[in-house]
């Protein structure tokens, strides 16, 4: 590189769930991320949940990046995030942004925190004397908190602030601060700085119950409490340590009753959408609190319409029906507060046709998201206006791009998300950035390649010990540094005690440096604060000084030094800390050297399936230079959406939108289109795969290299035999419909009553047993248009649950207000149809009424949902990928690795995952591309160290290993008859080893020896000082 | 319950505001309605159904309507705003028109005498409490008769002049 | 300030003292009250309004017309009349075609509206115009000592965008902070925001059912408060409260319901220092042990 070029900047602003995922992608490529927050603390509301759908427990640290482990460090998400590529700027917003595409001035406002956090050692001594207490929003005013607080308690570093609207100035904080890092006079401060593409992903705002007038009528009693306080309550780290009890008076709830759409589905406040995450919300901590407090908790929920409409949450909620939790179909109006703390809600039972009053410990209320107040103000910034829904205008296929070009948004600035849409847009706003930023004349930060020293593993064991003593936060630290580099020499394997200062800082690492290369010890030991943080960049200097990586323990001295501070009782921390040298010294000494050779790259990806999906992410890959190959099975392009659906109720136009995808793929040099061919078979790993594929026509094989692969199978109109379908030319699917009236072969002019049946075969538990998520709007979509042509017909749709979630709630309305009649039908009640001269004569009960109703229609409407593709599972096969009962691909993790295979390499987008919107395929689609590009654009991956290995000798083929890894980093290979391991998707876990009954699968760096080890260095009593005393 | 018999349009007679067809059949509105601790109960909701089913016969017969306490409280929690408060004084304007022995007696009161009460009439009463005498509208003939007149001109009392003609 | 006081059927011809308390508290707390010759019924909302928008309207716009003449706007203790004259009028501030109907009808009558008159409640005049301050500094006497409870019109809550002035119709709070004022010391209860039952034709047509609902909320009050006194500012809560206690008693042998019913002004004028004789004497359940207290 002779000229050098500016490393490509993306500001992201907003680090909430997707934005902390966009940001964690770029770095990843090597850009340089600005990640700001508004709030003093990242991580938007996700610090406060432990537990998430459908596993019930947090798994936020998932979508750190997976692969090369060990240089990507990994950690606890929920305490923070730390990588060196990005930048954080809490308390931080954006207040102005000039510049076009690719070249962007922004000013950004640093709101004053009132207290150095570089310097503040986190203990918090001026909390101890505040003396203003406030209600705690962390806890939603379960706890208190002082002026003085930490946001966010468990974070890690300790982030405090000063709330300057309740300080009232005293002063005390400042008198008793050992660091004297608070300054009450400080103020806010300006800064602008140059970036190349912004991505806007502020947050959502949950509904907060002082703020609206319908929570009032609940605010009766402590006891109610929102959803967002529930999850404090039985958070581990919340309120009552996680276990169920009422906030007046601390007993035990056992009647609990949520109560849902608290804030959403309002037309009257002026909020006509459904917050699309609270149902499953309360399905989740409805089975949480049976789980954790008990079978005799009662859960009771009170709802309109329960919104499971995504991938297996019909399968939660039968789960939840199974587990004993109560659906009641009824909005109520109030809670009373009994004498006795109970609180009683009425309600009718419209079968039963009679009222109910039944008593509860605890309310939950469902309260919902609403859209973020800064949505305005960022219109304003980028001198746009609010859409009708209040949102941010977007091009109109993709959700992640602003009509302005060069910016980005994700996460709920979209519309109403949840977790995996999340971190799906996320990834795909990062694709779109770094698509635009592969365009422009910047550059990426390059990883510093440090050659591997020549191994000193079979010289005699002689460690350096380097210790922070790290001055600047733990002035008074209890431990005696000098007694214990007296005690750590008298041991002979001990080569030197080094006891350095701030080797966080530039200054305290160029001393390590020097130090350790003077050093002739072979192994090394450093013990300073947050391990996390500085793994990476202490890991490389010991390189550089001669070091092997994997003879470098880095630990954390900090936290066995702050805890001197909390414990009233001081133990010896001097003592501690020598105890835990030792211990991983014995480790160090009987370590292995590893070698491991890098992997390189395959740049070329393939693509499974030409549908809209398929198209679009080639697409996008293509255009940032990455070969492509698209294999699709029929000899066209377009798939089921861009071959049959013109129109969609949204004004999208699927078919004549992939006629233009078809061509520019059609025409782009990088992509290779296989029509007519199936995928039979792959071999290889990650980054270096060959995939068997055949053609139809005249069954040649051909065999495609690649570095990895997006499966975009799509899926297809499902299939009915129920409610006399076929049987009469009367009776027809919402798709003949929809073709027969735009075509004008269907005429409805004259039809007087016209009925729609939802649910059509599906969450049914024989049928498909999940929900198809687009037949709801299809067929009000359809409602509609028969409507516009014949305003005289009465259109009944017939439905279970209404599944216009999101912003699509107003077609719902919409809908209504047109006149359609919607009628509610149960499961075991289903409505009943027969034929009689010909035409289909339907019988049902009307929910309201409760009155059974015969109607003759000119038309019965089917919604029999999405099937999947049908040859899923034989793909799945040829790649090893799992495939759900329903046919749909399994993805690594719902929530927070939405679009990745477990398998290492592999990525799914659109209905291949489960049924979804046309806008969502392609937003997964951008994703997957992105996940892909981000990593054939690195030539090498760094694998692991430590990673699992097999003894083949003492192998017998058990597969054990296989099936317990949790990575599917283990497979057998039949034609080697050995057990293969995955090196990039490894992550050392060492379940494999636990299996293992001959002790053939090992983790390399962990022997028995090595931990036993470990353990008797533990147990054993350490006397420290013989010498030194 | 047959649809054929129902008229589609009735809504349009009754009340005739889309905020009606929105009702999601939530239960809000009945589910805090005093009067929906009557007997029969007087079912908000259903009623807004009925409307919108057009079910002509069985609003015509239903008395729950007049059970109505006024709170509003429905009209101030229906999510839709429905106005089923006002829905309901539809009704009853609806079933008042097409049924005269729905006709509220209390408007005969009114027209004769401008109140539902006798005001003004307890002098005495008045009095003993420091309370100077009300110009009531009885002791205004000429007035009392111009609203009369008025009056006569609405729907209710010139269909129904009978019962305040009668002296 | 000056405002036509509308009176409505009830306060005039069956609680007078109610307006007697009215008319001399006001004035001394600078609302001067002028009259509002030749009113009719509010319309009632069992009258006219359940019969046709003409007859409905008219009735409004001839009450509403008769204020606006004066130049002045109306002022209302009874919920019904006030919540009825609000929703007249917003229906024709709002509905130039049901205003033209209404002015032709009003036209025979030489009157004519332009729906320039504001109704308001006396209670919202206490709290905003009025204010917490003014009442604590004129009155004479103090109930401090005595627990009081609310008993909230709904016609002076909802359909809040109509009839409302609290900040948050679901938590009211301006009766509350008025009779603070006075020195009481006011309680919730579970029940506090319960219709007080007695409107419209639920107690008629459901007896029972209509005498059990109210008496939950009289059960709440006793078993949740040390009550001495209900206050109101509805002429419809003050009867009814007043006299199903009565009832009760009757039907369950028990003299446990005999909490005394006050209208919010007639606590006012006994603090003022007026003759109970002429502000507070009409009743059912005796209301000596608050009077004697003062
Ligand atoms: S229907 Fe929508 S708004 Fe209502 S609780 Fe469910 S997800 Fe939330
Ligand atoms: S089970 Fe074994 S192979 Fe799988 S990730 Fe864990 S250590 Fe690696
Ligand atoms: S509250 Fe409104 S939307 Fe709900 S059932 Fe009643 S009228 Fe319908
Ligand atoms: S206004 Fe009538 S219908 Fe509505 S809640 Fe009150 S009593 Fe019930």
């Amino acid at each position: 590189m002779a000229e050098k070029k500016p490393i490509g900047t993306v500001l992201v602003a907003g680090a909430g769930v997707s934005g902390i995922k966009a940001a964690l992608e770029l770095a990843e490529i090597g850009y340089k991320v600005l990640l700001t927050d508004a709030s003093p603390q990242i991580g938007g509301i996700l610090a406060k949940l432990d537990n998430q759908f459908p596993s019930d427990h947090c798994g936020m640290c998932r979508i750190l990046p997976m692969v090369g482990r060990e240089y990507a460090s990994q950690y606890c998400m929920r305490k923070g995030l730390y990588h060196e590529n990005i930048e954080i700027l809490p308390f931080t917003e954006l207040t102005r942004v000039e510049g076009d595409v690719g070249n962007y001035t922004i000013e950004l406002l640093k709101k004053a925190r009132y207290i150095d956090t570089d310097k503040c050692n986190g203990l918090g001594e001026c909390i101890k004397v505040c003396p203003v207490e406030v209600p705690d929003e962390f806890n939603h005013g379960l706890t208190q908190r002082k002026a003085v607080y930490k946001p966010v308690p468990h974070s890690t570093p300790q982030m405090l602030l000063v709330d300057m609207d309740v300080c009232t100035n005293c002063g005390e904080c400042v008198k008793v601060c050992p660091t004297n890092v608070i300054n009450l006079g400080a103020e806010d401060e300006a800064f602008t700085r140059h970036v190349h593409s912004i991505i806007l992903a502020s947050g959502v705002k949950l509904y907060n119950l002082e703020e609206f007038e319908d929570a009032k009528s609940w605010a009766v009693s402590q006891d109610v409490i929102s959803a967002l306080a529930f999850e404090r309550i039985i958070s581990g780290t919340g309120t009552f340590d996680g276990q169920i009890k009422r906030p007046s008076d601390g007993k035990p709830a056992k009647k609990i009753a949520w109560v849902q759409c608290m804030g959403s589905r309002n037309r009257r406040q002026k909020r006509d959408y459904c917050s699309s995450i609270c149902c499953m919300f309360a399905l989740k901590e409805a089975m949480l609190a049976r789980q954790k407090g008990g079978d005799d908790v009662e859960a009771t929920i009170f709802y309109m319409d329960m919104r499971t409409f995504g991938k297996d949450f019909y399968r939660y909620y039968e789960k939840a029906v199974d587990a004993g939790v109560k659906f009641i179909r009824c909005r109520v109006q109030e809670v009373m507060h009994n004498p006795d703390k109970s609180l009683s809600m009425r309600y009718y039972d419209s079968q039963k046709e009679e009222f109910f009053v039944a008593d509860y410990d605890m309310v939950v209320l469902s309260t919902g998201q609403i859209p973020h107040k800064t949505h305005a103000k960022l219109a304003k910034l980028f001198h746009l206006e609010l859409n009708c829904q209040g949102l941010l205008p977007t091009q109109i296929y993709d959700k992640v791009k602003l009509v302005k070009p060069g910016v980005f948004l994700c996460g709920s600035l979209m519309g109403l998300t949840d977790l995996s849409e999340a971190i799906s847009s996320g990834i795909a706003a990062a694709g779109q950035a770094s698509t635009l930023l592969s365009s422009l004349d910047v550059t990426i930060i390059e990883e510093e390649q440090i050659a591997e020293p020549t191994t000193k593993d079979r010289q005699v064991p002689l460690i350096s010990v380097v210790l922070c003593k790290c001055s600047e936060k733990v002035e008074k630290s209890s431990v005696d540094f000098g007694a214990l580099e007296m005690g750590l020499k008298k041991f002979n394997f001990v080569g030197e005690v080094n006891i350095i200062d701030m080797v966080c800082s530039d200054q305290g690492k160029e001393n390590l440096l020097k130090l350790l290369k003077k050093s002739q010890s072979n192994r090394l030991i450093i013990g300073a604060c947050h391990p996390f943080m500085y793994r990476k960049s202490l890991k490389n200097l010991a390189k550089k000084a001669g070091f092997a990586a994997s003879l470098i323990e880095i630990f954390d001295l900090s936290s066995i030094v702050h805890k001197g501070f909390f414990e009233s009782v001081k133990k010896d921390q001097t003592h501690e800390a020598y105890s835990e040298i030792i211990s991983i010294m014995e480790n160090l000494k009987l370590k292995p050297a590893l070698h491991v050779e890098t992997l390189s790259m395959n740049r070329t990806a393939l693509v499974v399936g030409g549908g809209i999906a398929g198209m679009h992410a080639s697409f996008a890959l293509a255009q940032r230079g990455v070969d492509v190959h698209l294999v699709e099975k029929s000899d066209k392009l377009g798939g089921y959406a861009g071959n049959n659906i013109h129109a969609t109720i949204d004004d999208l136009e699927p078919v004549s939108m992939a006629k233009d995808l078809m061509i520019k793929v059609l025409e782009h040099k990088n992509i290779i289109l296989h029509k007519n061919c199936e995928v039979a078979a792959t071999q290889g790993s990650f980054g270096a795969f060959e995939t068997r594929i055949r053609d139809l026509e005249n069954q040649e094989n051909q065999y495609l290299s690649h570095g990895a692969a997006i499966i975009a199978t799509g899926g297809l109109e499902g299939k009915t035999a129920e409610y006399e379908y076929g049987n009469s030319a009367n009776i027809l699917t919402q798709a003949q419909l929809r073709e027969g009236l735009s075509t004008g072969k269907i005429d409805v002019s004259d039809a007087q009553n016209i009925v729609m049946i939802q649910c059509v075969g599906s969450r049914e538990k024989q049928g498909r047993k999940y929900c198809s998520r687009i037949c709801c709007i299809g067929a009000i979509a359809n409602a509609l248009a028969i409507q516009e042509k014949n305003p005289d017909a009465r259109i009944f749709i017939l439905y279970r649950d209404v599944m216009t979630y999101g912003f699509a709630e107003q077609y719902y309305t919409k809908a209504r207000g047109a006149g359609i009649v919607f009628v509610s039908y149960d499961l075991d009640k289903k409505p009943e149809v027969e034929l009689v001269d010909g035409k289909p004569v339907i019988k049902f009960t009307e929910s309201v009424l409760n009155s059974e109703i015969e109607l003759s229609p000119d038309f019965l409407i089917l919604s029999p949902g999405v099937d999947p593709e049908v040859s899923n599972r034989e793909v799945g096969k040829a790649f090893d990928l799992p495939v759900n009962d329903d046919g749909f691909f399994i993805e690594a993790d719902s929530k927070w690795r939405p679009i990745e295979f477990l398998r290492t390499g592999f990525y799914v987008a659109g209905v291949a995952h489960s049924p979804m919107t046309l806008k969502d395929a392609i937003l997964q689609a951008e994703a997957a591309a992105q996940k892909v590009y981000a990593h054939l654009s690195s030539r090498k991956i760094h694998r692991a160290h430590v990673i699992s290995k097999v003894h083949d000798a003492i192998c017998v083929r058990c597969q054990r290993c296989v099936d317990i890894c949790p990575y599917d980093a283990r497979s057998y290979d039949k034609v080697l008859d050995s057990i293969m391991v995955d090196a990039a998707a490894c992550q050392a876990c060492g379940m494999c080893g636990v299996a293992c009954q001959n002790n053939a699968a090992r983790i390399m760096g962990f022997s028995d020896k090595q931990i036993m080890a470990v353990i008797d260095a533990k147990l054993s009593e350490n006397p420290m000082f013989m010498v030194g005393k | 319950m047959d649809f054929s018999e129902s008229d589609k349009d009735l809504w349009k007679q009754i009340y005739n505001t889309k905020d009606l067809l929105y009702c999601l059949n939530c239960s809000t509105c009945l589910s805090g309605c005093p009067a929906s601790h009557g007997d029969p109960p007087l079912l908000v909701r259903n009623l807004a159904r009925m409307v919108v089913f057009g079910l002509e016969d069985d609003l015509l017969d239903d008395d729950t309507p007049w059970a109505c306490v006024s709170c509003s409280r429905c009209e101030e929690m229906c999510p839709m705003d429905v106005k089923p408060f006002e829905m309901i004084l539809a009704i009853r304007k609806w079933q008042s028109a097409n049924d005269e022995t729905r006709v509220p007696p209390s408007i005969v009161e009114i027209y004769k005498r401008g109140y539902t009460q006798s005001v003004g009439t307890n002098t005495k009463l008045r009095k003993s409490l420091g309370l100077p005498e009300l110009q009531t509208i009885t002791k205004m003939p000429q007035m009392l008769k111009l609203y009369q007149q008025m009056l006569m001109k609405t729907p209710v009392v010139s269909e129904n002049d009978y019962m305040f003609n009668e002296e | 300030m000056e405002l036509c006081l509308f009176l409505g059927c009830n306060t005039p011809a069956i609680r007078p003292d109610v307006e007697r308390a009215i008319r001399a508290t006001m004035p001394e707390l600078g609302v001067d009250l002028a009259e509002v010759e030749g009113y009719v019924c509010c319309p009632a909302f069992g009258s006219f309004p359940s019969t046709d928008d003409d007859s409905h309207l008219a009735s409004s716009g001839w009450n509403l017309s008769i204020a606006e003449a004066k130049g002045l706007d109306i002022m209302v203790q009874c919920g019904s009349c006030y919540s009825s004259l609000r929703m007249g009028l917003d229906h024709l501030a709002h509905d130039d075609l049901k205003l033209a109907r209404v002015n032709e009808l009003l036209e025979l009558t030489g009157r004519k509206l332009e729906c320039k008159t504001a109704v308001r409640h006396v209670s919202e005049i206490l709290y905003n115009e009025v204010g917490v301050e003014k009442i604590s500094r004129t009155i004479k006497k103090s109930l401090e000592g005595l627990h009081g409870v609310i008993q909230y019109p709904c016609h002076t809550l909802f359909p809040s965008e109509i009839v409302g002035f609290e900040e948050s119709p679901r938590q009211p709070k301006a009766l509350r902070v008025l009779t603070e004022a006075l020195g009481a010391t006011v309680e919730s209860y579970s029940r506090e925001l319960q219709c007080c039952g007695g409107a419209g034709g639920f107690s008629s047509s459901s007896p029972a059912e209509a005498t059990a609902f109210t008496k939950t909320k009289l059960d709440a009050i006793i078993e949740e408060t040390k009550a001495d006194f209900i206050v109101v500012s509805c002429i419809t809560c003050l009867m009814y409260l007043d006299n199903i206690q009565k009832k009760l008693n009757e039907a369950e042998n028990t003299d446990k319901y005999n909490i005394p019913v006050f209208d919010y002004n007639q606590l006012l004028a006994l603090c003022m220092g007026f003759d109970p004789k002429q502000v507070a004497s009409i009743c059912t359940i005796p209301r000596n042990l608050v009077i004697d207290r003062l």
